[in-house]
């Protein structure tokens, strides 16, 4: 082994590495809050009464998530090319939609979790169906599936980098151009690959700061899927 | 069948074909790779244990597409060697998918009541022969599912080895359709086989959990 390390090149380059840094972020949070949203709201779907809406929310859920996230985003950028959407637009579609649908699997699982005496309290009480839900299923729910958003946010994060395919300039697009300007393949990846270690251990410990949230072990480590 | 797609059907399969090799090369050595370091955390082995929680914990926390830059730039440069695409990609892949196996195997071992394994040491087992005959192939049937949920991952993972230069599926429909411009009927028609791949090893993993599943 004789290869000569050399990270003087990497700090050189730390304008473009904080720009792709920032970037992740921004990826990231958009398609979360949009993914959480619609996660939500296909999470309720699926415990509706409504046979026809559980079978339309498991459709949408077992559609979206067995297709690969790539083509999510070709879809958006490639697709739909002629909509002229800019390339962070596309990116955050793709990955919001594409974990809409895990986040849905949760969300139903939550709901399901949550006692059904509860809504059923709720509702002998006088509150409407969608009071029950927000003031007395979703705070309950949250609670339960606050590890597993956890796993989903960490996931999101590095799902996040093939936003660089499509030509956003998030970190590991970042890392790609300083490889091809410096060569130095083993530097800056390690260098990336520490950014989204440290990301992903944020986004991960950051969940539990929800209202209710309770520390396990399963959210204090670095990620599940 | 729109026409685009049957008059490139024959490029198509070929390019399905590269996908089935990645994939099946991939979920081969994970298992394999995430069977032996499963086994070693289980068993707490001094020293190679910390070592193998490092890896798992580092390649979790790496997207797939840097541990794939790694696997075809770094480690080749570090090394002094030069890399194919599609035998960067299937060490990427092992590597990737073989940290999320270990995890989930190791949780089926541990899932192993306490008292089976007492028995069988307490009926003269030695402890190897414990962790053969009784911890490996009970832990390793309930963890079926979560297994295939696995393999369901890193077919549709396979998508990525396109941006490193494989002409799997994805790599070649953009092919394609730089010649043709039909993307939308092309994007639908690779999703689709996505679609349906991915939940026929869904439902291979039920049925196979449904026969083997450990009836308590």
């Amino acid at each position: 082994m004789n290869y000569h390390f050399d990270w003087e090149p990497i700090w050189a380059h730390r304008d473009l590495l904080l720009s792709g840094f920032v970037l992740t972020v921004a990826v990231s949070a958009a398609a979360l809050v949009l993914a959480v949203v619609l996660g939500t709201l296909l999470g309720t779907l699926a415990t509706a009464q409504s046979r026809l809406a559980r079978i339309a929310a498991a459709t949408v859920v077992e559609t979206t998530r067995n297709v690969p996230l790539l083509i999510h985003m070709y879809f958006w950028y490639i697709g739909l090319a002629f909509l002229r959407l800019p390339p962070f637009l596309c990116a955050v579609l793709g990955l919001a939609i594409y974990s809409a649908a895990y986040v849905g699997e949760i969300v139903r699982g939550g709901i399901d979790a949550v006692a059904r005496g509860q809504s059923q309290a709720a509702l002998a009480t006088g509150l409407t169906r969608a009071q029950s839900l927000r003031l007395v299923v979703y705070p309950q729910a949250l609670r339960i599936i606050a590890p597993s958003l956890a796993g989903l946010f960490s996931q999101l994060i590095k799902d996040s980098s093939l936003a660089s395919v499509i030509t956003v300039a998030e970190l590991s697009f970042a890392a790609s151009a300083i490889e091809s300007d410096t060569f130095r393949s083993f530097e800056v990846y390690i260098t990336i690959s520490a950014f989204y270690i440290v990301l992903v251990l944020a986004a991960s410990n950051l969940v539990l700061l929800l209202p209710g949230a309770h520390r396990s072990d399963l959210t204090v480590r670095v990620a599940d899927a | 069948m729109p026409d685009v797609i049957l008059r490139n059907l024959p490029f198509l399969l070929d390019c399905l074909r590269m996908t089935a090799e990645l994939a099946v090369v991939s979920a081969a050595g994970g298992t394999v790779l995430g069977l032996a370091v499963a086994t070693a955390r289980h068993l707490r082995l001094p020293l190679l244990s910390p070592i193998l929680r490092v890896y798992i914990e580092l390649v979790r926390g790496t997207p797939l597409l840097v541990v794939l830059f790694i696997c075809y730039f770094a480690i080749p440069a570090l090394l002094g060697y030069r890399a194919t695409a599609f035998g960067a990609a299937c060490l990427g892949f092992i590597l990737f998918i073989g940290a999320y196996i270990a995890e989930d195997i190791r949780a089926g071992l541990a899932s192993v009541p306490q008292g089976i394994v007492d028995a069988g040491l307490a009926s003269g087992l030695r402890p190897i022969q414990v962790l053969r005959l009784i911890v490996l192939p009970q832990g390793l049937r309930r963890v079926i599912p979560v297994l295939f949920s696995q393999y369901v991952r890193l077919f549709k993972f396979t998508s990525v080895a396109s941006v490193i230069g494989v002409r799997e599926m994805t790599g070649g429909a953009m092919l394609i359709n730089a010649r043709e411009f039909a993307p939308i009927t092309i994007l639908i028609a690779i999703a689709a086989s996505y679609l349906v791949i991915c939940s026929a090893i869904s439902l291979g993993g039920r049925l196979l959990y449904q026969r083997l599943a450990v009836q308590s």
